[in-house]
């Protein structure tokens, strides 16, 4: 420490410290400063405000020097970052580059970072399906990695608040698997996808096809308009950055919201590199961060501190919080720290075409991509030869035939052509996987990154429930998408690694247990209670929908207790 | 065209890539990052180009500056083996037009030019690996070029920045002509 005179530390002295600032540490400095106190935001990469910073956003096809291709040297540089569907001309700025942040991948795992404020919010999918008491029961009545100690009813309420607050739009379907939210009006299936929605319907009594629910302001309400953000424009650009707010990020809804209560101090640039524990005081005093740009250390401190820095980062952060108390990392008395790490298995597509409602088409974009399928494998009780289940994403579009056949003239002729081709149908699978302890990151015992700040080592791997589901998956579709009388299916299974599905979980698992978690039912780790882990590190099981509004919720919820504990002077 | 106004008309297209006058006098080098072409090579792909998107009552390859786009595309977005490929097959193109017209690409007419480029397209060609590489890198990148220029994203098939809606049905006999995404 450079200066520990009491001025000093008296500026850098908070009510609550919250480490990252996208999805979730978003939601945590939103609820801190709602409530007056006095939050450091601290975000490792740069600042990225709000319209400002989105410099493609505007920009025609046209306008792209490669028309969205990235440089090969670019690939070739990156083969991790590059295998990532949104890494492309108009969205590169957002993605990390291999080389700037090793890791060790002991098996292939493609670690997909954002670094800047409002982190990977920004290029997410926007894709926000509730999770459901199957989710929250699923590892005690399937016997597998510990049981939530919470079940749907804790989490349901605050699944309300963050949504009439980030903007969800959805139908209420009334499916015990895929509980209704407080939503704005759903994009509409279209022709196929109704259709699809219907046959599925009526074929099997528990399948579903509904409009995928989207954080997409299809029509905003006053609390969206408060936070400066306005109707989507079904541009379906989202990537880039939106300009009008139309989906839910940090950058466009909880930082800017709490910098406007003036209780927030946003501090891009700032890689934490330990959260400090106080042995005498039995709790954490606040964190050490490293000033990417000068590498100076620099001590924060705070009441209470929320690690926020997405589930690998969080991992990271608490593995090397060491002290004489937590010599194997912050609130690893279990020793499971860093261990059950889980992810979803997307390895598996299917595409047909449909011969069918030509008197239909689509005008615009869909915000949502199409139709969402909820798990119907193993619902209300195990019935395959394997664990869990997964949902399918379901799109039918239509497009137009254009014929790249010859040169001069007849070539123009037929790129101008405007027939319109035969309805296309896709899926992809969506599965749940199973916490393990040998699906693990840990520290490297000698390698350092550019911080020095230790490298992780990553060992998360696929296994054979993971195949058995993926089989049962593309056996079921094609077996759907045959009798929907769908012609030229055609069949991927791919061996893409785990991470590139961007949903990797656990880690800080929550449990009943200390001695079998890190975390309890209010997201506080166990062994020192003003420390909340509320990101993907959190969570138990990973459910087979889409995390992030799960992660919201759980902060809310965190923040929202953690603020009355501090009122009772507990933390 | 003279080889002089050849030469600075190119030199006005090519942007990024440095002309030199270098090896033979006639046929200067064209130094791009990841290879060189001579001026002759250049002046065979824009003509390529424009009888693949040529010019009639509306604008073609040339005056859509698609040799510019291709070079970049092939200079920047290629693996060196690609790279490799398509320089090679460009070296054998020569002999196409040699062996079916007894002439060279430059001095057929604009018909013979198209049934040059057509005959790659025969299914059943006996032309070489490298030779079909460079024809379809050539072919492709000017179709890609052209349809997402600006003059055919604004006036042939219209590109939408802010559509504004999302109709999830949409009859087809109320459909406007020129609308991409629609």
């Amino acid at each position: 420490m450079a200066n520990l005179n009491i001025d000093s530390v008296k500026e850098r002295t908070f009510d609550a410290i919250v480490i990252g600032s996208g999805m979730s540490g978003g939601w945590a400095a939103k609820e801190f400063t709602d409530k007056g106190l006095k939050t450091l935001i601290l975000e490792r990469g740069r600042d990225v405000k709000h319209i400002k910073d989105y410099p493609t956003t505007n920009l025609y096809p046209w306008e792209f020097e490669h028309r969205g291709e990235m440089p090969m040297d670019v690939q070739e540089a990156n083969p991790i970052i590059n295998r990532c569907y949104a890494f492309g001309e108009d969205a590169a700025h957002f993605f990390v580059k291999d080389k700037e942040h090793p890791y060790i991948q002991e098996k292939p795992f493609d670690w997909i970072r954002g670094y800047q404020v409002g982190g990977k919010s920004l290029m997410w999918a926007r894709q926000t399906q509730r999770w459901s008491e199957f989710d929250f029961e699923g590892p005690a009545r399937d016997g597998f990695a510990v049981d939530w100690p919470i079940r749907y009813k804790d989490i349901a309420p605050w699944y309300s608040y963050v949504e009439k607050f980030a903007g969800i739009s959805g139908n209420k379907d009334g499916l015990a698997e895929l509980p209704d939210g407080e939503f704005l009006p759903a994009y509409p299936l279209n022709a196929v996808e109704d259709y699809f929605s219907k046959h599925v319907k009526q074929t099997y009594k528990n399948r579903h096809v509904i409009s995928a629910r989207c954080a997409h302001l299809s029509k905003p309400n006053q609390i969206h308009l408060d936070q400066g953000r306005s109707q989507c424009q079904e541009r379906t650009l989202c990537q880039r950055g939106c300009p009008f707010g139309g989906y839910f990020s940090a950058n466009a809804s909880t930082i800017p919201w709490a910098l406007k209560s003036g209780h927030a101090t946003l501090r891009p640039f700032s890689v934490v590199h330990s959260v400090i524990y106080d042995e005498a005081k039995g709790k954490a005093t606040g964190v050490r961060v490293i000033d990417t740009n000068t590498k100076e250390s620099i001590e924060y401190y705070a009441k209470v501190i929320f690690v926020n820095a997405a589930a690998i980062n969080t991992n990271l952060i608490l593995l090397n919080s060491k002290s004489h108390r937590f010599p194997n990392g912050l609130g690893n008395d279990s020793g499971v720290l860093g261990k059950y790490v889980a992810f979803h298995n997307y390895s598996a597509h299917i595409g047909a075409e449909y011969d069918g409602f030509k008197e239909w088409k689509t005008d615009g974009r869909n915000p949502a991509g199409g139709g969402y399928m909820p798990r119907f494998r193993n619902v209300y009780k195990q019935e395959t030869n394997f664990l869990r289940g997964y949902a399918s994403g379901f799109g039918a579009y239509r497009g137009y035939k254009h014929s790249w056949d010859g040169v001069g003239e007849n070539l123009k002729d037929g790129l101008a052509n405007k027939e319109l081709g035969p309805w296309r149908v896709g899926s992809h699978m969506m599965g749940e996987t199973i916490p393990k302890e040998t699906n693990f990151v840990a520290l490297d015992p000698d390698k350092k990154d550019a911080w020095g700040i230790p490298q992780l080592r990553i060992s998360v791997d696929y296994d054979d429930n993971d195949e058995k589901m993926k089989k049962d998956y593309l056996e079921q579709l094609k077996e759907m998408f045959t009798t929907a009388g769908f012609t030229n299916i055609q069949t991927s299974s791919n061996h893409q690694a785990p991470g590139l599905d961007i949903h990797e979980m656990g880690g800080a698992r929550m449990g009943l247990d200390p001695k079998t978690s890190v975390l309890n039912k209010w997201n506080q780790v166990h062994a020192c209670k003003n420390v909340f882990v509320t990101d993907g590190a959190s969570m138990t099981s990973t459910s087979c929908q889409n995390p992030s509004l799960t992660y919201m919720a759980l902060t809310a919820r965190a923040a929202d207790y953690a603020i009355s504990e501090m009122k009772k002077g507990n933390i | 065209m003279d080889r002089r106004t050849a030469l600075r008309n190119l030199a006005l297209v090519i942007g990024a890539a440095a002309l030199l006058p270098a090896c033979t006098k006639s046929n200067p080098i064209v130094h791009y990052k990841h290879f060189d072409i001579n001026l002759d090579q250049q002046t065979l792909i824009t003509d390529m180009a424009e009888t693949i998107i040529p010019k009639t009552t509306t604008p073609g390859a040339t005056d859509l500056g698609l040799y510019a786009f291709i070079m970049k595309m092939v200079d920047d977005c290629s693996t060196k083996k690609d790279q490799q490929a398509f320089i090679k097959g460009m070296g054998e193109f020569n002999d196409v037009p040699k062996k079916l017209l007894n002439k060279s690409f430059a001095d057929c007419s604009k018909k013979e030019k198209e049934d040059v480029l057509k005959s790659f397209e025969k299914k059943d060609n006996k032309y070489s690996k490298d030779l079909l590489a460079f024809y379809n890198t050539v072919k492709g990148l000017t179709v890609w070029g052209y349809t997402e220029s600006k003059y055919f994203l604004t006036k042939i098939n219209v590109y939408e920045l802010v559509p504004g809606r999302y109709n999830a049905w949409f009859p087809v006999k109320n459909l406007k002509a020129g609308t991409k995404n629609g």
